[in-house]
């Protein structure tokens, strides 16, 4: 593995980037806010490691910075700046977002708030079963600002048609299956990011609030909803960490597919026990919820996964031994 | 010992004796079947030393790290050499008991446990203390050289094959709670056991109702301290959910294998059982990442504790999602058809409802959960 940063930069670093992300700027300012911390060297130095340390962060301040165009860029071996923007998978599927129709190029995926500001666009076709990586003006990807359920705007729906020669060939080193790979690694880190927060919210409002005289976190159905959550996000948690010293995609599938089920659970528990400010304004879980939402549809979701991963183990006939002692 | 040399030779040797090590019945076979052929498993491991790695020469063991241990296990378990609740007896008693119990009684009474000469079991449950386990009220009474221990205790597994049982007694006052408890190693054949089997909904005799009438344990079978029995049972709930656990996680692997070759066999490759299997395998993936962060913990010397919950729920999850799988996916096999494989597979599927109550019952887990790890303060 390339992943060569100590713990203790790492750690200095994940501190970083959480301030930058807390910092309530436009997505754009956070992009360069996190390129001048030093984003792309410690991708370039430690893609998996590196990753997990910015995608916690994402989950935990939710924060829309465009760094999933990044992991997705590096995996292929593109150079990255804050003006490269990627375009990625309609929701809940992990197919290339493009395929050719006659002269034209039929574009259905996502785009994260970077495709507002960059210059460039990372376009990956599939044609005749292969996939192609291509660049694009990234003026061609301007449509209405996002609405959708989002208010931060992280990732927008793409439906558009391009001609065909406006695409460039990229040289790339890396396969569409490893950035699926990497993006799901990624994704994984910030819904369970994103669930900690959650669970930790819900927690101290437990805790908090009293009814009956007593703290609702003195009941039992209160408590399990809490233990439960906790054992989904650990379980999803330990997947997602050994992604990070192995490569296999079915894996990568795994840890999203574990970690969007967790922050699921997580999101539901949490605001029951929120209760009526998990359902209001009041409080600022609806934030982290609705782009709980939103990232569990990227490159697969919490529901499409386990159909892709089963199909998988049809297809070869027995199940691998993942985790080694 | 090298791990990967270990596993690379461990899985060599499996290969080459494969025939001597396979069952020599098929399907489950019968309890006696089953423990005879444990047995002869426990005892050609131990004669090729790989059943001896892990565990400390004090014992008779080789030493190593227990992550051999947790190996050997996995390798049984995934080639269904044999049924791993008596494999793990030993991974759920004998550290505790190496730890706790006089050096020369473990250096006694551990080695023919340890070549499958024999068999252990374990004296907590009693009909009125289940989950609530410190409310026990087995009583052990001071006597001459030792204690007179008198009183009940319920759904003990293999006791019928046993030898030794490490039995939770009441000796200090009958609402001392976790405080008056004492642990002692009995001999089972000590004058004044006895025992009743007790028929699981499997249709196995795997537990027994035992009653203790002032049964004699001499002094040097205590195990830990004089009513300090609780931090004897808390030492060993751990390693019942680590190694034990990995080693069971193992034998859920190969049932996953089973089902996957069973609906590629029926030509079922609808979306209904591909979305199955992948909730399966990805509970199982899920266990099994945790069950191995756990195992490295161990080896490391690091003191287990409550977090094991954590992997007592996980692999209730896999091990339910699993057999729930098979009996929503192979259409009927469980409910109605008689042959062997079927039988496996009804006997797993009404095994995997145990899950969420031995061992401590999924509530109970979930409550050192909220007390424990999250840190919710008392129960109302």
């Amino acid at each position: 593995m390339s992943d060569t940063v100590d713990a203790e930069d790492l750690a200095l670093l994940a501190t970083g980037f959480e301030a930058a992300m807390a910092e309530e700027t436009r997505p754009a300012e956070t992009d360069q806010a996190l390129f001048d911390l030093g984003w792309a060297e410690l991708l370039s130095a430690a893609p998996s490691q590196g990753a997990a340390t910015a995608f916690r962060a994402l989950g935990t301040t939710n924060s829309a910075a465009g760094l999933l165009d990044d992991v997705v860029a590096n995996a292929l071996g593109i150079g990255i700046s804050p003006q490269t923007c990627v375009v990625f998978p309609a929701p809940h599927q992990a197919e290339a977002p493009a395929h050719p129709q006659g002269d034209a190029m039929v574009v259905d995926g996502l785009v994260s708030a970077r495709a507002e500001g960059a210059t460039t666009a990372v376009l990956a076709v599939e044609a005749n079963g292969d996939v192609s990586i291509n660049s694009i003006d990234a003026g061609l990807l301007q449509g209405p600002v996002a609405g959708g359920v989002d208010p931060g705007r992280a990732y927008r729906r793409l439906s558009v048609e391009i001609p065909a020669d406006a695409l460039v060939p990229v040289p790339t080193s890396g396969s569409w299956e490893s950035a699926v790979a990497a993006a799901r690694t990624a994704l994984a880190h910030q819904l369970l990011g994103g669930a900690r927060w959650m669970l930790a919210e819900a927690r101290q409002h437990a805790v908090d609030r009293a009814q009956f005289g007593r703290p609702v976190a003195s009941f039992q159905a209160i408590r399990h909803k809490l233990a439960e959550s906790l054992v989904q996000i650990e379980g999803a948690a330990s997947v997602a960490e050994a992604c990070l010293d192995d490569p296999d995609p079915l894996l990568a599938a795994l840890a999203k597919s574990l970690a969007g089920q967790a922050a699921a659970t997580t999101a539901t528990h949490a605001q029951q026990v929120l209760a009526g400010i998990g359902f209001t304004a009041e409080h600022q879980f609806h934030y982290w919820l609705k782009r709980m939402l939103v990232v569990d549809t990227l490159f697969g979701s919490a529901s499409s996964l386990p159909a892709e991963i089963g199909h998988h183990l049809l297809s070869r006939g027995t199940v691998p031994r993942l985790i080694q002692l | 010992m090298d791990p990967e040399t270990f596993r690379r030779d461990l899985g060599a040797w499996l290969d080459d004796n494969a025939n001597e090590l396979a069952p020599p019945y098929e399907g489950a076979g019968s309890m006696d079947e089953q423990m005879a052929h444990y047995s002869h498993v426990k005892r050609s491991l131990y004669d090729a030393g790989f059943g001896r790695y892990g565990w400390p020469e004090s014992v008779d063991g080789l030493g190593g790290s227990p992550l051999l241990r947790a190996m050997v296990g996995e390798e049984i378990n995934l080639r269904g050499l044999c049924d791993p609740n008596p494999w793990t007896m030993i991974e759920v008693l004998v550290p505790t008991v190496i730890g706790f119990a006089r050096p020369e009684v473990a250096a006694a009474l551990v080695p023919p446990f340890l070549r499958g000469d024999e068999m252990w079991c374990q004296g907590f449950s009693e009909p009125d203390a289940g989950s609530d386990l410190a409310s026990l009220s087995c009583r052990a009474a001071k006597t001459d050289g030792g204690w007179l221990v008198s009183g009940q205790k319920i759904w003990t597994s293999f006791i019928q094959y046993a030898q030794r049982c490490v039995l939770l007694t009441r000796t200090g006052e009958p609402n001392s709670a976790h405080r008056g408890i004492t642990a002692l190693l009995v001999d089972v054949d000590s004058p004044g056991i006895t025992y009743s089997p007790i028929e699981t909904m499997h249709g196995r005799l795997d537990f027994a109702e035992v009653h203790y009438d002032e049964v004699f344990v001499p002094t040097e079978r205590l195990i830990g301290e004089e009513n300090g029995g609780w931090q004897v049972a808390m030492d060993i709930l751990p390693y019942e959910r680590s190694t034990t656990f990995w080693h069971r996680g193992a034998l859920l692997h190969r049932r996953l294998s089973d089902l996957v070759a069973q609906l590629v066999a029926n030509g079922d490759r609808s979306d209904t059982a591909a979305r199955a299997l992948g909730h399966a395998f990805q509970s199982l993936v899920a266990f099994r990442s945790r069950s191995r962060d756990t195992q490295h913990r161990l080896a490391d010397g690091q003191q287990l504790g409550v977090e094991t919950s954590i992997d007592k729920i996980l692999i209730t999850s896999a091990e339910q999602q699993l057999f729930g799988a098979v009996r929503d996916l192979l259409g009927g096999v469980v409910e109605f058809d008689d042959d062997i494989d079927a039988a496996m597979w009804r006997t797993d599927y009404l095994y995997s409802k145990a899950a969420p109550i031995y061992g401590g019952t999924a509530e109970i887990q979930r409550n050192i959960v909220a007390r424990r790890l999250l840190d919710l303060g008392p129960e109302s």
